[in-house]
């Protein structure tokens, strides 16, 4: 018996990386799990890769009509969701300095307003008990050079965990925050140089880059029965990068 | 297939409460446990109720003799460790100005010092790629009236982890930091009305823990699923300490 057995989960950013490996394991323990991603191919590859109980709809997790026609298509084919991991999110780096309005909207928009909007529009649907998971940045606690506007954007949403699940918790929903250190993933990739990954890799107790699958397995706790008495808290999934 | 399976682990304190819990459940994935207490008989208890796959050594964690003698045995018995649960540790209530010398040393002498020998008697046995969870406290980060040396010894663990991490890293030994909130044990149901209704009203659900929610979180960190999780100060709480 899986440890989501029977429960419906709405992943967005479900289509790459950490999102989509969390998006494999919920399903192989049993929930039916509804990813987004902006690009029909990258999604529709990711459902082939997921493989079943499981639904693709493209949308921009920062446009609210894309976000409604995403719940609509939950509500229609499920009618619940258990589970909401808001992981949309993307960081430019760029100093002070050289900040421009598109690229402080564009973070602000997608990180922030995107995830507010996401869990505002899921909480019709959701099921007393439920579990809300937000993904961080250890950016946010390390000030690394030029992912200033990225870091502050992720740190609000540590402060909407504390003040929903105030606001949820007559509904037994927990709110918490998986704050991923640097993951071996496509995002990675496009936006680090190797000197950049080098240098994150030295900040890195044991050397190397997390996998996908590790956020993935803290994902499920915090997804699953295993955290019910774990709630608004701030999930360093870093490898100790933060810690020392 | 459990989570531990084949795996040791070594549990301070761990014949009553949140730490019996978890020694019930890491014996449940699989795992062999040696569990500790200062009382023959609670400790005969425990070791009963796991009922399988488990040692019982009698010892009191601040005596360094009594560690020796911990780890003497679970070095004859099974030659290593792979997870050690440092959660021996038990909070007494003085507020700054009635502090004497001998609560402060009791404190200190048990959960800083007392965790420190541990955690160095078992490195010797403790495999590369291992787990080491200390026990804790969010009365660490709330500051409790009364709870101040308890709090403060506390708070050392949390350092103890981000230094020892460093250390160990060459061995990818991971080392976390577990801090319970509060959770209906023996300790807490001797809590009077008025106090356990007080920390209640500050639990968002208003219940508190049950042992068995914190073993959860135990496994998780003694397990490979939290592979990429180190030097955390994990809060067990129901949110109590994040609002």
């Amino acid at each position: 018996m899986g440890k989501l057995e029977g429960k419906v989960a709405v992943i967005t950013g479900g289509s790459s990386g950490m999102a989509l490996a969390s998006a494999k394991r919920f399903v192989e323990e049993g929930a039916y799990v509804f990813i987004t991603g902006r690009r029909q191919e990258q999604l529709d590859e990711a459902v082939k890769a997921i493989n079943r109980n499981v639904t693709g709809v493209r949308g921009d997790a920062a446009n609210l009509d894309d976000l409604d026609r995403l719940f609509d298509t939950v509500k229609r084919e499920k009618g619940k969701i258990d589970i909401l991991f808001a992981s949309a999110g993307k960081g430019e780096p760029l100093p002070l300095g050289q900040i421009t309005e598109e690229h402080f909207d564009a973070a602000f928009d997608l990180n922030v307003r995107g995830t507010l909007f996401t869990v505002q529009k899921a909480l019709p649907l959701f099921s007393d008990g439920g579990s809300i998971i937000m993904t961080g940045s250890n950016a946010s606690a390390k000030g690394f050079p030029g992912f200033g506007v990225y870091a502050a954007s992720k740190l609000a949403l540590r402060s909407f965990a504390r003040t929903w699940l105030n606001e949820l918790k007559g509904r037994q929903i927990r709110v918490n925050l998986l704050v991923p250190g640097a993951v071996t993933s496509p995002m990675q990739e496009e936006v680090l140089t190797k000197e950049a990954r080098e240098f994150f890799e030295s900040l890195i107790p044991r050397g190397t880059m997390g996998q996908p699958d590790e956020i993935a397995r803290v994902a499920l706790f915090l997804a699953s029965d295993d955290s019910s008495y774990v709630n608004g808290v701030e999930l360093f999934v870093d490898g100790g990068m933060t810690a020392v | 297939m459990g989570k531990l399976e084949g795996k040791v682990a070594v549990i301070t304190g761990g014949s009553s409460g949140l730490a019996l819990e978890s020694a019930k459940r890491f014996v449940d994935e699989g795992a062999y446990v040696f569990i500790t207490g200062r009382g023959q008989e609670q400790l005969d208890q425990a070791v009963r109720l796991i009922g399988r796959n488990v040692t019982g050594v009698r010892g009191d964690a601040a005596k360094l003799d009594d560690l020796d003698h911990l780890f003497d045995t679970v070095k004859r018995e099974k030659g290593e460790i792979d997870i050690l649960f440092a959660s021996a540790g038990k909070g007494e209530a003085a507020q700054l100005s009635e502090v004497t010398e001998q609560h402060f040393d009791r404190e200190f002498g048990l959960i800083v010092r007392g965790t420190l020998f541990t955690a160095q008697k078992a490195l010797p046995l403790i495999n590369d790629g291992g787990s080491i969870i200390l026990t804790g406290s969010v009365a660490s980060v709330k500051g409790f009236p009364g709870f101040g040396v308890y709090a403060a010894s506390k708070a050392a663990l949390r350092s103890f982890a981000r230094t020892w991490l460093n250390e160990l890293k060459g061995r990818k030994i991971r080392v976390n930091v577990l801090s319970p909130g509060q959770v209906d044990t023996p300790d807490s149901q001797r809590l009077d009305k008025a106090t356990r209704e007080m920390f209640e009203s500050l639990i968002p659900r208003g219940k508190m823990g049950r042992p068995e929610e914190i073993a959860a979180a135990a496994l998780f960190l003694a397990s490979d699923d939290s592979s990429y999780v180190n030097g955390m100060d994990f809060a067990v709480d129901g949110g109590f300490s994040a609002i």
